[in-house]
């Protein structure tokens, strides 16, 4: 098994600092499965079907410059690891100004995902500082448990006001109660609104537009103004926005009626997607 | 008796050494003298001492007597001030917006009633006083030869910072690896090994890169990171260039700023690899006694301020634990080198620190190595050799200009 990858340009690692950030808030444990022609970071293992999901996809050509991997055998291309998401972000978070970041999986001692960042120092010299991340490969049994989501189908699908502007009202909101109400409808809208005993905030948006319904599934109701609602946790909720810096090409929200949220954030060839379940 | 003024841009760097020694420990010794004045902290294990001594020329106005007592001799008194951090820290809590909104500082001490007073005179016309008690108690200095050490580095305190930054918090202990090409930065390898879940880090930095590099013996020592984020925060407010000294593993580690206003010194205990020899921390005392006779009659920039001739040698046994200040202190044996009256006199002052055995309490860690940790050498001020201590520092000042004074006082111990 081998794995080799290095990104060489500031922006792409600022990309990657970023998705290892967001990845490191909202799964504790993460499964890194590299394929041949892309990276994917998700929940660990085999999670409650009531629990938020998270999934990361890097494509091959998105970031890296070069990208060399051999997986467990040919028939399974593939490999799986398992690390701690905090130890991936701290090793990469102070890398903004690398002149490069190198992936690599070793074997040291335990078998580990060694991050190598070359950095330009004040003085003009460059530094190499590495870091051995311990992983544990996942055997093939394993494996069935980290596969890509299924999309489901939802209720309706709405594209996400600017992060900035989202990020900070949910910030302020999240101040009071525990649940946030995300409703959404076919005609661009969409309201965000949180409640306690003593106050209720509601921040409305709108002219936002929509997908192309043919990506979703057919809807019974063809209510253009009907609000589709659900109640999520507003935690999680925070911590997928904390993160982002970087502005997304694309960013859409789908409900499915009082189930699920699910959060898709798009950037070239790098994408997000974040089930939250209805609380 | 202490007085002494200074700016608000003074305020900054003073707030933000007593930020850097609030790292090492939860107390802070204010330690006057003509010299100027020192604030002093220990780490609750012994295995950090940090000091920064602030010059006269630093202040806007300094003034510093040792009190007399008419008595049927006159004595003179150092101050013996002990302040909780948790008293002093609050006061200097923002040093920049004590930059930006004190125009002045007074700093006096009342000593009948045992305490400091801290007045900010602040725009608008605002005046805030503090009013602190203090403890009575010796500060405690460290004896450390900076310039017998075979490994110094100089560098910047930005580029140490870079280095710092790049190091995960939940690990205490670094080793520093260097040899005459190379200058390596890494988690210490006894933690990453007991751990199944700790990430290894590790940072090469040319030689190339600092002020000042000279190493006479390749050596790997590790030691508590902790502190040295403490000075670095301080040293990136003064803006000078930071030395490392140090030896072998077991020695101490010296970080130091020199600068014309203040002087900090930071002594950090190292770890040491080899098995525990009961008479190795005897022969470390000796071997120190040969250099302090140096100390002596040698110029007085010397680094360390050789405060009594009482040294005493504080050293752990060999049991193996961390450097965790947390910890409770093991086997401290004070181990007096020499018979003479004024030794035992301090020996009792020293009493003070925990002279416990190892206890069932304390945690032992169990390694497959025996570790040791280094002597700290501290010698204490103490009021009772003030007399002998004001003389001697008179001879050290001078004992460039002549050696006789050295027969002064009771040097001649030595």
């Amino acid at each position: 098994m081998k794995f080799r990858a290095k990104i060489s340009s500031k922006g792409f690692i600022e990309v990657f600092i970023q998705l290892s950030g967001t990845v490191a808030k909202l799964a504790k444990v993460c499964v890194l499965r590299v394929c041949p022609d892309k990276l994917c970071f998700s929940s660990a293992g085999s999670t409650p079907v009531r629990a938020d999901r998270l999934w990361c996809e890097v494509g091959r050509g998105a970031l890296f410059r070069q990208f060399h991997m051999e997986g467990v055998s040919e028939e399974l291309n593939e490999i799986y690891l398992e690390l701690t998401s905090e130890h991936l972000f701290r090793a990469v978070k102070n890398a903004r100004n690398a002149a490069s970041l190198k992936l690599q999986l070793t074997k040291k001692r335990r078998p580990c995902l060694t991050v190598a960042v070359e950095l330009a120092s004040c003085t003009g010299h460059t530094r190499v500082v590495v870091h051995d991340l311990p992983v544990r490969v996942l055997p093939r049994i394993l494996w069935k448990d980290c596969l890509k989501p299924r999309v489901r189908a939802c209720d309706v699908s709405v594209y996400l006001p600017a992060l900035k502007t989202l990020k900070s009202i949910v910030e302020k909101m999240a101040n009071m109660g525990d649940y946030m109400l995300v409703e959404a409808n076919r005609n661009g809208q969409m309201n965000l609104s949180i409640e306690t005993d003593t106050v209720s905030i509601k921040s409305y948006f709108k002219n936002l537009g929509n997908p192309p319904e043919s990506t979703l599934a057919t809807p019974q109701n063809r209510d253009q103004e009907r609000m589709v609602q659900v109640w999520v946790d507003k935690r999680k909720l925070l911590q997928f926005f904390e993160g982002q810096q970087i502005n997304p090409t694309m960013a859409v929200c789908n409900i499915l009626s009082n189930t699920l949220l699910h959060l898709v954030l798009v950037h070239e060839d790098v994408s997000i997607q974040y089930s939250i379940p209805a609380s | 008796m202490l007085k002494c003024g200074m700016s608000g841009s003074q305020v900054k760097v003073f707030g933000k050494a007593i930020q850097a020694l609030s790292r090492v420990s939860d107390e802070l010794w204010l330690d006057p003298s003509e010299k100027g004045l020192a604030l002093r902290s220990v780490n609750s294990s012994r295995s950090a001492y940090g000091c920064i001594l602030f010059s006269p020329v630093f202040f806007q106005h300094y003034q510093w007597s040792a009190s007399v007592k008419i008595n049927d001799k006159d004595t003179t008194f150092n101050l013996n001030c002990k302040l909780g951090m948790k008293s002093i820290l609050p006061i200097f809590r923002c040093p920049n917006s004590l930059e930006r909104n004190v125009e002045k500082c007074k700093i006096f001490t009342r000593s009948e009633k045992c305490k400091v007073v801290i007045q900010f005179f602040c725009r608008y016309g605002i005046k805030r006083t503090h009013n602190i008690c203090f403890q009575e108690s010796q500060p405690l200095q460290v004896i450390f030869e900076k310039n017998m050490c075979s490994n110094t580095l100089m560098i910047q305190p930005r580029l140490l910072a870079e280095a710092v930054v790049l190091f995960t918090s939940n690990q205490e202990e670094v080793t520093l690896a260097v040899t005459p090409l190379n200058f390596c930065l890494k988690s210490s390898s006894e933690e990453s090994m007991d751990l199944t879940n700790s990430v290894y880090s590790e940072m090469f930095v040319g030689p190339d890169e600092f002020d000042y590099f000279q190493i006479g013996v390749d050596t790997e020592i590790t030691f508590c990171f902790k502190e040295l984020k403490g000075m670095l925060t301080f040293s990136e407010a003064t803006h000078a260039p930071i030395s490392i000294h140090f030896d072998f593993p077991g020695k101490p580690l010296a970080l130091s700023i020199d600068d014309m206003l203040l002087e900090a010194n930071f002594i950090l205990a190292t770890l040491a690899d080899e098995p525990s020899r009961a008479s190795s921390p005897q022969s470390l005392c000796l071997s120190q006694k040969q250099k302090r006779s140096d100390v002596m009659q040698s110029n007085s920039k010397a680094d360390e301020k050789v405060t009594s001739q009482a040294l005493e040698c504080l050293s752990r046994k060999a049991a193996p634990k961390r450097l965790y200040p947390e910890e409770t202190s093991t086997n401290i044996s004070v181990a007096a080198n020499h018979g003479s009256p004024v030794m035992k006199r301090t020996a009792g002052d020293i009493s003070k620190v925990p002279e416990s055995g190892v206890s069932d309490t304390e945690e032992v860690f169990r390694s497959p190595y025996l570790r040791k940790f280094s002597c700290m050498f501290f010698g204490a001020v103490s009021s009772d050799q003030q007399e002998h201590f004001n003389h001697s520092l008179d001879s050290l000042t001078r004992a460039s200009d002549s050696d006789e004074d050295m027969n002064n006082g009771s040097f001649s111990t030595f």
